[in-house]
């Protein structure tokens, strides 16, 4: 069944991507189907698509902006695939998924792909294996991937590690500035929107953001305001993303360049799992620690 | 509380308004009840067309669609969509009709491939035992 659904994304068969992303949210096939994309990367040597996330507060406009953007790249005539993560419930493991609902709805649209997805809570605002969904997303072809992390606010900088460019979006009127100095987001922001921009309070709340990135020990990240509902701020939005250095095409190619060092590997210790196992087998009985294990890995390998 | 849906992946299904009717109360109070029973929901909201819907289907990669009709449009709406459904390729996709549906239309529906219909003042644990009972076509 994984070889035909596999052969059929190579056909770029967009059901086959559905139910692939179905089985990575899972956690299912996920060795099987990094290496596969592994093998159609090497083959294809595409650059990599940029991986932008939007995260924020609940109640921002994170859906709002994505779908915005998402208007304003096809307007372009850049293809997009949408990952939008809203809140599993601890307790029932229910969800409700509402992104859709202030996304552009374009069904005759095939260069526009929008992707629910339930984050366990506890999972830094984002589903489970969205790097491997990512990946997925990139090799059917699609040109940019916005990543919607859930409404939350602080501290949650796992999409650091999965994005080439955060966007944090504030809105005005919340907080006093000592709640930007707890966030552990802006450390980790590339662009930082104050959306609503058609609200009131919206240019005081740039210069509190401009003022606390001046402080020493700041990184310069660019601050601009976006109104989704006035459709002002989008193209100087998107430009501000490709500008980052994180967006740096060494950057890009390193991290690619990275991820596939990380299959062939995978496929190496696969060959060796006779010799692998034994190593496993030590560190989980805490004979080994984590770097001590590793040093192991590397001498197999090289053997 | 008790974690009910342990070890147990979540059916995910896609409920939809479609066409003009905006009475939205009942498929938020169905949204919350599944959620509640930890199923995975996608609301896409208001005013979809039967394009949208199956659209939305097809890319979220739904076992079950529920369609809730309040505005007498049922008999021209539920065939164009199941039909779409089968020209993309989703035959295995369930779909339910919920809202107000004359009884003498029920079999009707059914016929076409519907394969439940819920009329007003359905027990939510009708709906939930329902779908745990069919589970998934799209997952067997």
């Amino acid at each position: 069944m994984l070889d035909d659904l596999l052969a059929r994304f190579g056909k770029r068969d967009r059901l086959a991507l559905a139910r692939l992303l179905t089985l990575v949210a899972r956690g299912e096939h996920l060795d099987a189907i990094r290496l596969a994309l592994a093998a159609a990367d090497s083959a294809a040597s595409r650059p990599a698509p940029p991986v932008v996330a939007l995260t924020g507060n609940a109640g921002v406009g994170k859906s709002t902006l994505v779908g915005k953007l998402a208007e304003y790249l096809r307007g372009q005539g850049q293809s997009v695939a949408v990952l939008a993560c809203d809140p599993q419930s601890p307790l029932t493991g229910g969800a409700l998924l509402g992104d859709r609902v202030r996304m552009p709805s374009r069904p005759d649209d095939l260069g526009l792909y929008i992707r629910s997805l339930a984050a366990v809570s506890g999972n830094q605002a984002v589903a489970e294996h969205v790097e491997l969904m990512i990946r997925l997303l990139a090799g059917f072809g699609f040109d940019v991937i916005l990543l919607e992390t859930v409404g939350a606010g602080q501290g949650d900088t796992a999409v650091r590690e999965l994005a080439d460019v955060v966007v944090l979006l504030v809105q005005p009127e919340t907080g006093d500035e000592l709640q930007w100095e707890k966030a552990g987001l802006l450390e980790v922001a590339d662009v930082v929107v104050v959306h609503k921009a058609d609200l009131a309070g919206a240019e005081r709340m740039e210069s509190q953001v401009r003022e606390l990135l001046t402080l020493p020990g700041c990184r310069e990240i660019t601050v601009l305001r976006v109104s989704s509902t006035k459709q002002q701020g989008l193209a100087e939005l998107w430009a501000a993303i490709l500008a980052c250095p994180r967006h740096d095409a060494r950057v890009g190619d390193a991290r690619a360049l990275l991820r596939r060092a990380q299959q062939v590997l995978a496929e190496r210790f696969a060959d060796r799992v006779q010799r692998v196992g034994p190593v496993v087998d030590r560190w989980k009985r805490h004979e080994l620690d984590e770097a001590q294990a590793a040093d192991e890995l590397l001498q197999l390998l090289i053997r | 509380m008790v974690k009910c849906v342990e070890n147990q992946i979540p059916l995910r299904i896609v409920l939809a308004k479609v066409g003009l009717d905006g009475h939205d109360r009942g498929v938020k109070v169905v949204s919350r009840a599944l959620r509640d029973a930890g199923f995975h929901v996608i609301y896409p909201g208001l005013w979809q067309s039967p394009e949208a819907v199956v659209r939305t289907v097809a890319d979220e990669d739904a076992d079950w669609l529920g369609i809730s009709l309040l505005s007498g449009t049922h008999m021209t709406l539920v065939p164009r969509i199941v039909e779409m459904l089968r020209a993309a390729g989703l035959d295995h996709v369930g779909v339910l009709v919920g809202g107000i549906i004359p009884e003498t239309d029920v079999p009707k529906l059914l016929e076409l491939g519907v394969a439940r219909v819920f009329g007003p003042g359905t027990p939510m644990a009708e709906i939930i035992d329902f779908l745990r009972a069919h589970g998934s076509r799209t997952h067997a």
